[in-house]
């Protein structure tokens, strides 16, 4: 399979479309519109790239997903803020303690999962806020390690949370209950098919495949849920300081990849060979 | 004679001269950096994450020489110029002074590493003399200061057996050559022309300044095991010469040796050939190496202490006194 | 030489004494003057091994090549609390080296062997991909020539590990011989007190 980059979207700058500091988390909701987590607001904009609405939110964005209702939750430090796809603020979920810092959301069957990075831990709330169980935090042992500072996953749609294990050089799959049922990847210095240098992958979404980016010789790539490397969607594209690259992907199965130093979100469409 | 002479208004031009460069050079210096090494967010694990009871290491942070060393290593110059001056003018021992410059070149130099020197102080001295955001340490002062002060009352006591680079000559000095007169005296003024360039890159903006002395010093290669092959070239070039033209370096380079020849014009003791109790045998002319006795008379400003003057005088010394044993008859 | 007390030596008394007044107050001006101890140091925000955005140039080798000192005064320092504590470190492993069963590089970075690596914390025996690990830097090996500190510098690595100099080994030079040859200026002088805090 072959990717071939199709648009970008955003840019650094100050203009109504573009990212001033930092572009930490993006997301794509079922009608394709791009969320992006940048600087202490949510841009929102059209499938086509257009920018639609941006609204600022209290706190410095670590990462956005898109509720099944439409509802936008705002990963930040120490809270997630919910807000309606309008941009009013309907309700903030405050724990210091749980959500250290918030660098991935995710839903299953009404839960919501947010990658704590702080407790190295994907914790599991119900639609009321209320705590439920971790994941991945020390099963096995020491957990998720990650020295990259980011807890990133995504949820099939069984619900396997499948979450990025940067330090192993892995995509562990757990039940949402928290139990591990295995992992792929493995390491290797110059075979695309692995994950290369210290940690990596940073960052995990899941459709039906699993997309996954990395540092340091910046990419993206997807992978089967077997743990084949079915393509490499793009690599020279980013700039080479890149890290954390948050990754989405839309039903069309296209790809939404945030550049961390261009401050661009880069969109790639599959091509039949 | 007019060598003599000119030698001396050449030494005399010497000072305001320094003092005019100095005024005409502006300076700056390296600004002070702080060095934290930044990053955005910490995100390393820490000794609670890792757990097992592990204790991060602590980041070792060496420190530079002590300063009490640093104070010994001044300490010892002091001793070492007052002993030199005793054991040349007082005991007049030849063999002692050649133990002394043993001391000096293993304590000043294979110890130290050549560093610091008042030779190089020099550099020192004139930049945080004109430099504003520039001073030096009191132990670099010292080391510049004594020895001169010591030639203001004793003559050049440093050069004999306590400069390390003196001393290297010293010791390898096999078969003494006596350069002619003149010759000895138009290449002494090569002293100042050098101690002019060694001003010049010295007191140059922070960052175009040269410190030239260290550079090119001839021994420190030796010193410190390893050097640059030109440095260690030139060393062994003037150890090789120094085994038959006496301590080159010292008497037609030495930017240092310059002010402290200018200092001691105004000694009141040094070497002395006492007119009523000599011989006129000129026994001590020729075994002087340096060009300090001329006409029967020591010329104090080029006298580096070496008291081979008083070993082969039959009147004074080791030579007199081993003598004055065998003429001891009933 | 007469007993007499000549007008040639007033000149030298006078002499003398200016002289020494005038050396006197040149001494007393720089012990006025003074601070403490100055010395090198080098800038990681201006080090090409460890400052950020260069990508893909090799290991710059000055520090070592131009010390004057025998075996360079820099030592490659990992700051320990910095230290991602990776189980492939790309400081400590060639990362493009062949990688061997246990699904590690084969091959160790360091020319001189001066890096060891441990398990630390709760050590996993059957999945050692699972563990922290601590980089130590051997610094009667080191040289300084920063391989590992351009691999540790970010993105690849967290920057932990940085080049400096170890003022039990440097001899203080009034121009450092390195900050000469440094293409980014990144040798600067600090009072000793703040380069050793």
């Amino acid at each position: 399979m072959q990717y071939r980059q199709i648009a970008v979207i955003g840019g650094k700058g100050p203009g109504p479309g573009q990212f001033a500091a930092s572009l930490r988390g993006i997301a794509v909701d079922a009608a394709g519109s791009v969320y992006a987590a940048n600087d202490s607001q949510i841009t929102l904009f059209e499938a086509g790239g257009r920018l639609r609405r941006r609204w600022s939110t209290s706190q410095p964005v670590h990462s956005v997903a898109v509720a099944g209702d439409g509802a936008v939750y705002a990963g930040q430090i120490g809270q997630i803020e919910i807000f309606d796809g309008g941009g009013k603020l309907l309700r903030t979920w405050r724990d210091e303690a749980l959500l250290g810092r918030v660098t991935a959301i995710g839903f299953f069957a009404g839960d919501v999962l947010a990658g704590d990075a702080v407790g190295r831990a994907i914790r599991r709330f119900d639609s009321g806020g209320k705590f439920r169980n971790n994941i991945g935090r020390d099963n096995p042992l020491n957990g998720l390690l990650i020295p990259n500072g980011m807890v990133d996953f995504g949820v099939d749609a069984h619900g396997v949370v499948h979450a990025a294990n940067p330090g192993k050089h892995r995509v562990e799959r757990y039940t949402p209950a928290g139990e591990l049922l295995g992992h792929i990847g493995h390491f290797h210095g110059t075979n695309p098919a692995g994950f290369g240098g210290c940690c990596n992958p940073t960052n995990v979404a899941v459709r039906d495949r699993i997309y996954v980016t990395e540092k340091a010789g910046p990419r993206a790539k997807v992978y089967s849920f077997s743990g084949e490397l079915e393509a490499v969607v793009a690599a020279d594209v980013f700039d080479a300081n890149c890290k954390n690259m948050s990754v989405a992907v839309d039903r069309g199965g296209r790809v939404y990849v945030a550049d961390t130093v261009k401050l661009a979100i880069f969109v790639f469409e599959p091509v039949a060979i | 004679m007019m060598w003599g002479r000119l030698a001396a208004c050449c030494g005399l031009v010497g000072r305001p001269l320094t003092a005019i460069l100095a005024v005409l050079v502006l300076s700056t210096s390296l600004p002070a950096q702080t060095i934290p090494y930044q990053r955005p967010v910490d995100t390393a694990p820490q000794e609670k994450t890792i757990g097992g009871g592990y204790q991060t290491p602590p980041v070792q942070k060496p420190l530079p020489r002590s300063s009490w060393l640093q104070l010994l290593d001044v300490a010892v110059l002091a001793a070492a110029m007052g002993i030199s001056s005793w054991l040349v003018l007082k005991r007049r021992s030849r063999k002692a002074l050649v133990a002394l410059a043993i001391g000096s070149v293993a304590y000043f130099g294979f110890y130290r590493e050549g560093c610091i020197c008042p030779i190089g102080s020099i550099q020192n001295v004139a930049v945080a003399l004109t430099d504003p955001r520039y001073s030096i340490p009191m132990v670099v002062t010292a080391t510049f200061f004594l020895p001169l002060v010591m030639a203001i009352f004793f003559g050049r006591a440093f050069c004999g057996g306590v400069c390390a680079l003196g001393a290297m000559q010293e010791l390898v000095l096999l078969k003494p050559v006596q350069v002619p007169r003149r010759l000895d005296r138009a290449l002494g003024l090569l002293k100042y022309a050098y101690l002019g360039l060694v001003l010049f890159f010295a007191l140059k903006p922070a960052a175009a300044r040269d410190f030239v002395i260290c550079r090119f010093d001839p021994f420190v290669g030796f010193f410190r095991r390893t050097g640059a092959p030109h440095m260690l070239l030139i060393g062994g070039a003037f150890l090789l010469a120094g085994m038959f033209i006496g301590r080159p370096y010292c008497r037609y380079l030495c930017p240092y040796g310059g002010l402290l020849a200018w200092c001691t014009r105004l000694a009141r003791r040094g070497v002395t050939i006492t007119p009523d109790k000599e011989l006129d045998c000129g026994l001590c002319a020729d075994a002087c190496p340096y060009g300090a006795i001329e006409n029967m008379r020591a010329v104090r400003r080029n006298c580096l202490y070496c008291a081979r003057c008083y070993a082969a005088c039959p009147r004074d010394g080791e030579l007199a006194r081993a003598k004055a044993q065998l003429v001891q008859l009933p | 030489m007469t007993e007499h007390f000549t007008r040639r030596d007033l000149f030298h008394k006078a002499a003398r004494g200016t002289v020494l007044a005038t050396l006197g107050g040149g001494a007393g001006f720089l012990v006025k003057k003074a601070h403490g101890q100055v010395v090198w140091q080098v800038d990681a925000s201006r080090c090409l091994n460890s400052r950020l955005g260069e990508v893909g140039v090799p290991a710059c080798n000055l520090c070592t090549t131009e010390c004057v000192v025998s075996l360079s005064a820099v030592r490659a320092v990992n700051e320990h609390s910095r230290c991602g504590r990776c189980n492939i470190c790309p400081a400590y492993f060639n990362i493009t080296s062949a990688v061997d069963e246990r699904g590690l590089p084969s091959e160790k970075l360091c020319p001189r062997d001066a890096i060891t690596r441990r398990p630390i914390g709760k050590a996993d025996p059957e999945d050692p991909a699972n563990n922290f690990y601590e980089y130590l830097i051997d610094e009667e090996k080191c040289d300084g020539c920063g391989k590992c500190v351009i691999q540790c510098k970010e993105p690849l690595g967290l920057g932990s590990i940085v080049l400096r100099i170890r003022y039990n080994r440097c001899v203080d030079c009034n121009r450092c011989a390195i900050s000469r040859a440094c293409p980014k200026g990144a040798l600067v002088q600090v009072p000793v007190e703040r380069a050793v805090s």
